[in-house]
């Protein structure tokens, strides 16, 4: 016998069961008593932030590097929905955060709201220098009477998602076939807030990104109505619609745009695709996403968290952003752009980005959006 | 009312009684009563006013539709008792008496099903439900067409997931009623002349009601809140009130509304319970006379 397992037996038949019991309800009291109180996991490391992001932020490949050469340890907070992250800083929790990443309207309102830290376009023209001329500084989108609020981080465009096997990206160059009988029951839309409404409004000739009378909202509700009647189904499930886009049983999902695309061809099945749709009636029919991230202003203002936001916006780390194992994105960064294999940018379709940007509307917090959302739930409710 | 002073002054009673008072006022009651608070905010720019309002239940009552989508969860969650009972009754009848042998080993593969994530089970149903799913192929080979059955995305399609996922808690409780009942009475029931029929109906049946009512009660409020089922397997078209307020919490950021909507929905739910309790308790005699 081995001495290791000598050893190994004798401390095992001195372990009876209610000692080794003993030792495991010591074990969890103690971890119990140590997260009540706050200590963080990794005690040795010398500082720790608090990040509230979406998926893809969070990826190892991304923290730990960081986190081992700042000596700082980054918990994770994520979150499922930009409206209700919002929320969760405004009732409190900006105290306990140090770095937020979330839908760009959103950022852009944490700064006026006063728990986003303004940033100083100068202490970051070194990033601002590796970006696409689009996302040069001033940043309009993320700009509050002349100041910012974070940097953008990753975009993409919200058009229809269409499965060229079944069916042609001429026929998608307007929302028509939405509303189309022949179309009836093989139309998904995503239940993702207010990025379903916003094509189907621009569609109805309403720009919800306007101040909208009783009358427009009045068109809102005629065209989310007349979408409802001939969906097949509207989902929050991402996994739910790429499955059925990729079998058929969706002949195009509306409101998720290349969100739920980029991850499927990066796949192989390159013959789903995201495209805008022609202007119709002066109005840019597409929308452009974006996704930012700011300094959240908790009294600390850490300056490793202001590291982390040049970090995450690095050419390298930009990269690792685009490709997660949900989705696949496009970043600001152009100099990322080198770093991405041919599928990658056939993926994240590349080719066709400034098309989609020239023939799209910015998304921001619309003024209406809580009407339009209120329209949603009622049009919901009696379908 | 002597009794009850001298109850309240014993020591002994009251520490008893204190953990579990102070669990429910911490975890139950001062939740609920901020909650109510709650709905009498309101919300601006996102941000949560404190200002002494009635506008969020002036909405409330004066928009049908938070009414249409809380009476249909009302009526999903009583189909979905109905059916629940209707499954888990004859299965825990059987594990009683016609599968007694191998009531263990049931037991255990329903226990398995039952403590499966209940996410997995539901994202299971689409392989099974849906236009090229496992159900459809099945029809198809026996002759039936292609795509025979179009459930996925329906309110069908949403009440097979609330059954599949509840209709094991009605099972355990009756199974746990029709083991206890004594059966020299059944025996005598038969030796007194009466029928297998009559005797599950009078003997059977009335001594498994508190499982029966147990199960109902079990299912019904967890129905109530049904979230999973209507969001995967119901595409919008079922929209229960548990996705009504995920959205007014989350998506709107109207937290008074979210507040004001579940407090209906609790209101709702007992009352329900009440009225149930109260027929129930009419058609007891036993219950009736115990009162008396």
């Amino acid at each position: 016998m081995k001495k290791g397992t000598v050893e190994m037996n004798k401390l095992l038949n001195g372990l009876d069961r209610r000692s080794v019991l003993k030792g495991m309800g010591g074990m969890g009291l103690a971890a119990a008593g140590a997260s009540f109180l706050g200590l963080p996991g990794n005690a040795s490391a010398a500082e720790s932030l608090n990040y509230m992001c979406w998926e893809g932020y969070n990826a190892p490949s991304i923290l730990d590097p960081f986190q081992a050469d700042k000596d700082v340890t980054i918990a994770i907070d994520l979150i499922t929905d930009s409206a209700g992250g919002f929320a969760k800083l405004a009732a409190g929790a900006s105290r306990d955060f140090d770095l937020v990443s979330s839908d760009s309207p959103w950022i852009q309102r944490m700064g006026p709201a006063g728990f986003c830290r303004f940033i100083d376009d100068a202490d970051f023209a070194e990033q601002y220098a590796d970006f696409y001329p689009q996302f040069a500084a001033p940043f309009e989108p993320l700009q509050f009477e002349g100041k910012a609020t974070g940097l953008p981080t990753r975009w993409g465009w919200v058009g229809p998602t269409v499965n060229t096997k079944f069916d042609t990206l001429e026929a998608w160059s307007s929302y028509a076939p939405v509303f189309d009988s022949a179309y009836k029951d093989k139309i998904c839309l995503l239940d993702w807030g207010d990025w379903p409404i916003m094509p189907l409004a621009l569609y109805a000739g309403v720009n919800p990104y306007e101040e909208l009378d009783e009358a427009a909202l009045g068109e809102v509700r005629k065209v989310l109505r007349a979408a409802f009647k001939n969906t097949r189904a509207i989902v929050g499930d991402l996994a739910i619609a790429q499955k059925g886009l990729l079998d058929g049983s969706f002949r195009a999902l509306i409101g998720g745009g290349t969100y739920c695309t980029s991850s499927l061809r990066l796949k192989g099945h390159d013959y789903i695709q995201s495209i805008v749709p022609e202007p119709k009636d002066g109005l840019k029919q597409g929308i452009i996403w974006m996704e930012a991230t700011g300094l959240i202003d908790n009294g600390k203002n850490s300056a490793v968290a202001a590291e982390f936001l040049k970090y995450i916006v690095s050419p390298e780390v930009a990269k690792q952003l685009a490709i997660t194992e949900a989705t696949c994105n496009l970043v600001p960064n152009a100099k990322a752009e080198a770093l991405f294999s041919e599928e990658e940018k056939k993926a994240l379709q590349m080719d066709y980005m400034w098309t989609a940007w020239e023939n799209s509307q910015f998304h921001t917090v619309a003024p209406n959006i809580d009407d339009m959302l209120a329209i949603w739930q009622e049009e919901l409710a009696a379908r | 009312m002597k009794s009850q002073s001298k109850t309240w002054n014993d020591p002994i009673l009251v520490a008893a009684v204190a953990p579990l008072a102070i669990v429910m006022l911490v975890f139950f009651l001062i939740p609920l009563a901020m909650t109510i608070l709650l709905t009498f905010q309101t919300t601006q720019y996102y941000r949560l006013q404190w200002t002494w309002d009635l506008k969020i239940w002036t909405e409330i009552f004066s928009k049908p539709h938070y009414w249409t989508i809380m009476l249909r969860t009302v009526g999903m969650a009583l189909v979905c008792v109905v059916i629940s009972i209707l499954i888990a009754f004859p299965t825990a009848y059987a594990l009683t008496t016609r599968l007694k042998t191998y009531s263990a080993q049931i037991q255990i593969l329903i226990i398995f099903a039952f403590l499966t994530d209940a996410v997995l089970k539901t994202f299971g149903w689409i392989l099974v439900l849906d236009r090229q799913g496992v159900a459809n192929w099945l029809l198809s080979y026996l002759g039936l067409g292609p795509e025979a059955m179009d459930i996925l995305f329906t309110p069908t399609g949403t009440m097979i997931g609330m059954v599949y996922n509840l209709a094991v808690y009605p099972m355990f409780t009756i199974y746990l009623s029709l083991a206890r009942i004594d059966r020299d009475l059944v025996l005598a029931s038969y030796d007194a002349g009466a029928s297998r029929i009559r005797t599950f109906f009078e003997v059977t049946l009335p001594l498994s009601r508190p499982g029966l009512y147990s199960g109902a009660v079990l299912v019904f409020v967890l129905s109530l809140g049904a979230f999973l089922e209507p969001k995967v397997l119901g595409g919008g078209t079922s929209p229960l009130a548990s996705e009504l307020i995920r959205q007014s919490f989350e998506t709107r950021v109207n937290w008074p509304l979210g507040a004001a909507l579940t407090i209906v929905l609790i209101a709702i739910g007992a009352l329900t319970l009440a009225l149930a309790a109260a027929f129930v308790f009419r058609r007891t005699p036993a219950a009736r006379r115990e009162l008396a």
